[in-house]
């Protein structure tokens, strides 16, 4: 019970998720950052501007955060245990 | 990102990094906007009377009353990095050692455009008294009506708006019997 919880609370990821993990969350925020201010300086509203900013962020952290199936695809393969020689 | 924590903890960070961006955008937009807007300040009526400085009783002090009429549109200060307007009316004149004064005797706070669009008829809302306790020597004066830009993200931007076109000279102190 105690494994299953301390699973779901770590949300492991594999490596390949991980890599798409910091490409998304890179590339979404530049983006962010920039049609932010500009539809904030068209609408020449700072509320405008940090809304628009903030909705980008609760989507990307919604898309990002949670340990979805997308990101482990790729599970690491780990080599068969081999027989150790005893003594 | 192997964890829950550390992806919050990676996006959190660069949401940071790209607000501190955001911010250093909004302050330099600032730069864009140069408004300059002129209004009217003229003297309707100005009077010295004596009296005593506050804390001393016994100590003879000149105080001067300043009736203006001041109008001036400066709803163009308003741009989207404008928090608020800082307004005064300051008295500037040079006394006979050179030094220069400048004695602020009205101020209002402006934070909406709509309340930028000024049309006032007032008198001096701070005491107008001189260093030197006497106003006998001070020569003529102009008043000004000078602007604070306060901007939401950025520096504070200083503008004057409003002069005298001609000093107004000090009256003689008037007794009060």
């Amino acid at each position: 019970m105690g494994d299953i919880l301390q699973r779901y609370f770590e949300g492991k990821i594999d490596f390949e998720g991980q890599k798409l993990v910091e490409q998304i969350t890179r590339n979404t925020l530049i983006a962010a950052t920039v049609v932010s201010f500009v539809v904030g300086y068209a609408a020449q509203s700072l509320r405008v501007l940090f809304g628009v900013f903030t909705l980008f962020v609760i989507l990307l952290s919604a898309a990002v955060i949670p340990p979805w199936p997308a990101y482990r695809r790729h599970p690491v393969k780990w080599l068969p245990v081999k027989a150790t020689k005893t003594e | 990102m192997h964890t829950l924590y550390s992806r919050v903890n990676n996006v959190s960070a660069m949401v940071s990094t790209c607000l501190m961006v955001l911010l250093g955008a909004i302050s330099l937009s600032s730069l864009l906007f140069t408004a300059d807007p002129k209004g009217t300040l003229s003297i309707s009526s100005i009077q010295v009377f004596p009296g005593n400085a506050r804390r001393y009783s016994n100590k003879n002090q000149d105080f001067t009353f300043v009736n203006f009429n001041l109008t001036a549109d400066l709803t163009p200060l308003f741009n989207w990095n404008t928090k608020q307007l800082f307004l005064y009316v300051s008295a500037e004149y040079e006394n006979k050692q050179g030094v220069r004064n400048e004695v602020v005797i009205w101020d209002r706070i402006v934070r909406r455009k709509e309340d930028a669009g000024l049309s006032v008829a007032g008198r001096n809302k701070y005491v107008f008294r001189d260093v030197s306790a006497s106003f006998k020597d001070a020569p003529p004066a102009h008043y000004t009506l000078k602007y604070n830009i306060m901007p939401y993200v950025g520096v504070l931007t200083y503008g004057e708006a409003a002069r005298t076109v001609d000093p107004v000279p000090f009256p003689e102190r008037q007794d009060l019997s």
